[in-house]
């Protein structure tokens, strides 16, 4: 990569001179994230963090069993995976960008610390489906 | 190789998105993911309480009516619809959709992604809604 | 009736700093910027410094910055502007001279694209008896045309934060032109230039702003067509992940 025209030789350009493999999976958890948090966090945010605690859904609609026997089963890991994860690395990737924007940190260690910590929650966040799943 | 590099100015102050209208709803759209994740981890508080039992589920439902949570989440509700109408309208510039050969208009794209919202909004009136 | 602009004037020769001047000159409905200018050099201020050539948005040289906005001079018309019209040089390039820019940065970054047609097969001798001529259908010219109306006159760098915020980024225009060879089909350079699009100052460094595409005077949505590059990219890093051996980029075997 060092022969590409523009860089010289020790200069910042030639060692950041290279192909970027990892952009194209950030970009497209990024991209998916964005759809659910578009399409599907409108309806979750409004039946969930407003509707179930101003207690405008019937009582039995998100009771401890009702919540449990949908939130613990395969399409719970689905919604789980769809409405947390994805949106995570969605947030994550705006994030780092947007740390970038207003010159706040490096962005090779904001890239770990974002992407870093949307992975740890997105395995949390689908363990506890798993563990709600065996108990 | 040897060619000289070009003059480069040094980047941008970190204010530069107070200067214009266009960049501060820039910035505002890359701000709708704070709400987000505070919704997030709310969620995700939820489903640790679900795992506890009974009680700690009220509890958090509780905790979600508290009126500075509630008020936070009514925030990232806006900045849900606020994310998704300046999103849909990218998709079609970003993957343009041809159907034998013709280019599908862009507002039908964007018509056909708020359709999505509105039956992901019917499945959970649906799922939930109902008394 | 008279109009009020300011100017910002940055003479090296004979002051370090730059300064704003004013200049009040006629206008009618039909006063461009361009023509503005060009009174002011003619009747009030014979050193101020600027471009153009053309006067009808087709050479791209007399780009400004208006109120902050990235504008063509000779496609702004003073009869759009009520209160003040502050006149500065094009954002995010190094002054030269009052309103003229080192755009020098751009045309490395144009360069390294390869903006033109690559073609496979070695340059044949021309034939008169058996001309050959590429073929290519209405549709296959559809794909690119839109991004293929680029004047080079540099605004979408000047509305670009990312280019502001880092100048090794590519750009808008030259991906966008990078982009418009790879969607052509007579052009076979696609890997040479994905290896130098799927870079972090390539496509990556873009986030989609897209005040690029409105400040493009010829339509071109450079945003678009950086966002399509990213997913080329993506394409590209998958064939390359599943072949394996083009890890470090097609350009070695070209340069």
């Amino acid at each position: 990569m060092s022969k590409q025209a523009m860089s010289k030789p020790g200069s910042p350009q030639a060692a950041s001179h290279q192909q970027a493999f990892d952009e194209p999976l950030w970009w497209g958890l990024f991209s998916a994230g964005g759809v659910c948090f578009a399409v599907l966090l409108p309806a979750v945010i409004l039946f969930i963090g407003v509707l179930l605690p101003l207690g405008l859904l019937p009582a039995d609609a998100l009771s401890y069993e009702r919540a449990t026997a949908l939130l613990f089963s395969v399409p719970g890991f689905l919604f789980v995976g769809a409405v947390v994860c994805l949106p995570l690395f969605h947030a994550a990737h705006r994030l780092r960008h947007g740390l970038f924007d207003i010159s706040v940190g490096r962005d090779g260690f904001n890239k770990k610390l974002m992407y870093g910590a949307a992975a740890l929650l997105s395995m949390l966040a689908l363990g506890l489906v798993v563990a709600g799943m065996l108990s | 190789m040897n060619k000289t590099s070009s003059q480069r100015l040094p980047p941008l102050k970190r204010n530069w998105w107070l200067k214009h209208r266009f960049f501060k709803l820039y910035m505002l759209r890359e701000a709708t993911v704070l709400p987000l994740v505070f919704f997030l981890l709310c969620l995700m508080a939820g489903m640790v309480a679900l795992v506890q039992g009974a009680d700690s589920w009220q509890g958090w439902v509780g905790f979600m009516g508290s009126p500075v949570v509630l008020a936070l989440n009514l925030l990232a509700l806006a900045a849900s619809l606020y994310h998704a109408a300046t999103f849909f309208v990218l998709f079609p510039r970003v993957m343009p959709l041809r159907i034998a050969g013709r280019s599908l208009p862009d507002n039908m794209i964007v018509a056909g992604q708020w359709a999505g919202v509105v039956v992901v909004a019917l499945l959970f009136f649906w799922l939930l809604g109902r008394a | 009736m008279n109009k009020t602009i300011s100017v910002k004037r940055y003479v090296p020769d004979n002051a370090a700093e730059s300064y704003w001047q004013a200049f009040e000159l006629p206008v009618d409905d039909s006063t461009s910027l361009l023509d503005a200018l060009n009174h002011i050099k003619e009747q009030l201020d014979s050193t101020l410094s600027y471009r153009w050539s053309c006067r009808m948005a087709i050479c791209g040289s007399c780009g400004v910055m208006v109120n902050g906005i990235p504008k063509l001079g000779c496609k702004t018309f003073l009869r759009d502007y009520d209160g003040e019209i502050r006149i500065e040089p094009l954002a995010h390039f190094p002054v030269q001279r009052d309103l003229v820019v080192d755009m020098e940065i751009f045309l490395e970054h144009l360069a390294a694209v390869k903006p033109y047609l690559i073609d496979d097969d070695p340059v044949k001798p021309f034939d008169p008896q058996a001309p050959e001529t590429y073929r290519q259908s209405p549709a296959q010219l559809a794909r690119y045309k839109q991004f293929a109306n680029c004047i080079n006159c540099g605004l979408c760098y000047s509305a670009c934060p990312q280019f502001g915020l880092n100048p090794e980024f590519r750009g808008p225009a030259a991906i966008a032109l990078a982009h418009r060879y790879n969607q052509d089909s007579r052009d076979h350079g696609k890997k040479q230039r994905m290896a130098e699009l799927n870079r972090h100052e390539g496509v990556w460094s873009c986030t989609f702003v897209g005040f690029c595409s409105k400040v493009c005077p010829k339509h071109v949505d450079p945003a678009a067509a950086v966002n399509q590059g990213k997913v080329e990219a993506a394409k590209h890093t998958l064939i390359a992940l599943f072949k394996g051996d083009e890890m470090n980029g097609e350009g070695k075997a070209h340069e």
